[in-house]
């Protein structure tokens, strides 16, 4: 409840009311305009997309942009893809069920361990180190993450030799591998900040009394903290779905055979080629107009790129919806965002 | 059942900063406490005085700094509080508050491997133990109860495993009155019959009283004296045991011994030969209990009355003034007139005497005897 509800007859609360749910659509309204516009482009034809002043509604609505997408999706639709759409979303969903399959137990478990199991400076010293790597940019680790997927568990060109010998170390080169994707984003400093937060609220007590009933500490964890915190493993599923889903740079980075790429790679990769015009040179502009020719002939245009870009989301939104009121219950709990 | 030996705990807790300033006083500070099999010990104190950290070492959530804790002669400092199987109700009642009243109960037999029957026979028998109007608790989660039925639950999960030994943290104090008066009968009945080796910490000193076979005194992480109320009461082995025990609590009043002589507020009475003996000449500090007064007599103190408070039950009423700007306690028949002003000589057979501003008594009455 924003205001209490006993004083809402006095005029200067209720101004201020109305004045807050007027700033908060428009909050909405801003959040949803994109959404809303890139439906409706969707339904454009190729020219009206790109036409100026922008039309708000389709006014010759056409469902070309999905029909292609049909055969973009089953790999009838030529050369615009180097495989179906939906190898790319299988891709996609393998990367983002291992994230959480992995990452969620182990986030959690690290942070219950912090904040119940860890006592005095080396509780905080161990929050302060997870916690920092949320100040690390993620420029500054692309590089070092790189070399270590090439040399895992080094982070270095080539794997240093075994001391007195010319053999070198044996390493687990994940690189170009689904793996790569996965393993970095597993841990999430962000969720193990909110796991930490919620598991901080359970008072020490309940933990101590089960242990004196006789519960190992799995146990306690699995039957009387886990059921507690269906809330905040709503959030934390979710953001780490979300992140997973939509990680661009990094698989953009580590994955070079275009059949294991995941959808948002993949649709960007597509968006490039229809952006791109002119080439550095007379045999890479034909090649180039070449490509343009057999997309536009394919009848892929913006239109086509909108409906892609609206499979992408779309398991986003169903995932929130699936989780929508544990979501909102854990916002609430927490205070987030 | 089970004997507990606590030999010279030493207890700091670490604080979560990285740099430790943790450089004030213990929580425990070289405690040590015998408890026979099946007796029954309160430990009272105010609070922050370790009370409840001296029974968590005991059950061992916390681990001693120093010293060790036995249970029968069996060194078990090092052992988690999972294997010594003892029974604990916690002060803000952690329940486990994604299960039931039921589940609670039943989370030991859970954990231990108990066939669901045994659970479920365990649990009614304790249901019926905790009287009428339990059942209904057991359908329930817990933050849909009430702080005392919370509370019903907390000590029937406490009690559903028959423990050898039992650790109640002020296990009632949040029961309304009349239940609370139940509930304590229950508990000392319940302790009485099973012969259960208990800690029983409380801030109450009736409650003390009454579930204690003895009488622990902390403050600030040190045991103060242990023994009898009658031992606390009539001998207590420092001011602050004194004026802890006792209510309405007990009066101190500055005074001055002359050639055996109290000099108090411009006036003066004989000394009786056992305090002579043991007070010397000079400044002392007099203490009275309220019922340490006589009334009405020709050599008594001028008591300004503040105010009466009437105890038909007890047939008697305090009242409560001052003398010489101390305030004092007296008691009165309950029929006495309503006055500004009482007589009230100190009874100095029943007088406590104590070092002017020290913690040493010099002198006590000793145990009434009564029969």
């Amino acid at each position: 409840m924003l205001f209490p509800r006993v004083g809402r007859k006095q005029p200067m609360l209720r101004i201020a009311w109305w004045a807050v749910v007027a700033f908060l659509c428009l909050g909405i309204a801003l959040h949803l305009f994109p959404f809303y516009f890139m439906l409706v482009s969707s339904f454009k034809s190729g020219e009206e997309v790109l036409a100026f002043p922008p039309t708000f509604w389709p006014q010759d609505p056409s469902f070309a942009g999905w029909k292609l997408v049909f055969q973009i999706v089953q790999g009838s639709a030529g050369q615009l893809l180097d495989a179906p759409l939906w190898l790319f979303f299988w891709n996609s969903v393998q990367i983002t069920f291992w994230v959480l399959v992995i990452g969620i137990p182990i986030t959690s478990m690290a942070a219950y361990a912090n904040s119940k199991l860890q006592r005095g400076p080396m509780a905080r010293w161990s929050f302060l180190f997870f916690i920092g790597t949320l100040m690390m940019p993620a420029a500054l680790t692309l590089i070092p993450n790189f070399l270590l997927t090439r040399n895992f568990p080094f982070a270095l060109p080539n794997a240093p030799n075994i001391p007195g010998t010319d053999t070198a170390f044996p390493t687990f080169p994940i690189w170009d591998t689904h793996w790569a994707v996965i393993f970095p984003i597993c841990f999430q400093a962000f969720n193990f900040l909110l796991f930490k937060g919620f598991f901080d609220t359970i008072p020490d007590s309940v933990i101590q009394a089960a242990r004196v009933d006789g519960g190992s500490e799995f146990n306690i964890f699995r039957r009387i903290v886990l059921p507690m915190s269906v809330p905040v493993y709503a959030v934390t599923i979710w953001t780490a779905f979300s992140l997973a889903w939509d990680q661009f740079l990094w698989p953009l980075v580590v994955l070079q055979t275009p059949e294991r790429m995941p959808m948002s790679v993949e649709l960007y990769l597509l968006m490039e080629r229809i952006v791109q015009s002119g080439g550095t040179s007379a045999e890479a502009a034909a090649a180039e107009a070449e490509v343009m020719q057999d997309m536009l002939g394919g009848g892929l245009s913006w239109n086509g790129l909108m409906v892609l870009a609206i499979l992408q989301s779309l398991p986003v939104f169903i995932a929130f919806i699936v989780c929508r009121e544990y979501l909102l219950r854990g916002i609430r709990l927490r205070g987030l965002k | 059942m089970a004997r507990i030996d606590i030999d010279h705990v030493v207890k700091h807790y670490v604080d979560d900063r990285i740099v430790q300033t943790n450089t004030g006083r213990p929580a425990l500070d070289d405690v040590s406490l015998q408890v026979a099999d099946g007796e029954t010990i309160s430990i009272v104190g105010s609070s922050g005085c370790g009370k409840s950290t001296l029974l968590k070492v005991v059950a061992g959530i916390e681990d001693p700094d120093q010293g060790r804790v036995r249970y029968d002669g069996v060194d078990v400092t090092g052992v988690r509080p999972q294997e010594r199987g003892v029974g604990m109700v916690f002060q803000d009642y952690a329940l486990y508050p994604s299960m039931k009243g039921k589940g609670n109960l039943a989370y030991y037999f859970d954990v231990h491997d108990s066939s669901k029957e045994e659970a479920e026979q365990r649990v009614r028998e304790t249901a019926e133990r905790m009287g009428v109007g339990f059942d209904l608790l057991l359908g329930q989660v817990p933050t849909t109860l009430s702080g005392g039925e919370q509370q019903r639950v907390a000590i029937a999960r406490c009690i559903v495993r028959d423990p050898p030994l039992f650790l109640m943290d002020e296990p009632i104090c949040n029961l309304d009155a009349k239940l609370r008066e139940q509930t304590r009968v229950e508990i000392r009945k319940l302790l009485r019959k099973f012969k259960i080796t208990t800690l029983y910490v409380t801030h109450d000193q009736q409650e003390a009283i009454f579930m204690g076979d003895r009488i622990v005194v902390m403050r600030d992480g040190r045991i103060e004296q242990v023994g009898t109320f009658d031992d606390l009461y009539y001998t207590p082995a420092s001011r602050f045991v004194a004026t802890f025990i006792g209510s309405p609590p007990i009066s101190v009043l500055p005074a001055a011994v002359t050639d055996g002589r109290l000099q108090l507020a411009g006036a003066s009475w004989d000394l009786p030969s056992p305090v002579r003996a043991a007070v010397p000449d000079g400044p002392v500090d007099l203490a009275i209990r309220p019922e340490g007064w006589r009334l009405d007599e020709a050599d008594g103190l001028a008591v300004s009355v503040r105010h009466i408070e009437r105890l038909p039950t007890e047939r008697a009423a305090f009242a409560y003034g001052t003398v010489a700007g101390r305030n004092v306690t007296v008691i009165l028949p309950v029929d006495h007139p309503e006055r500004d002003q009482l007589t009230a000589t100190p009874d100095l057979d029943r007088a406590y005497f104590f070092e002017p501003d020290g913690e040493r008594p010099l002198h006590t009455p000793g145990v009434l005897e009564l029969f």
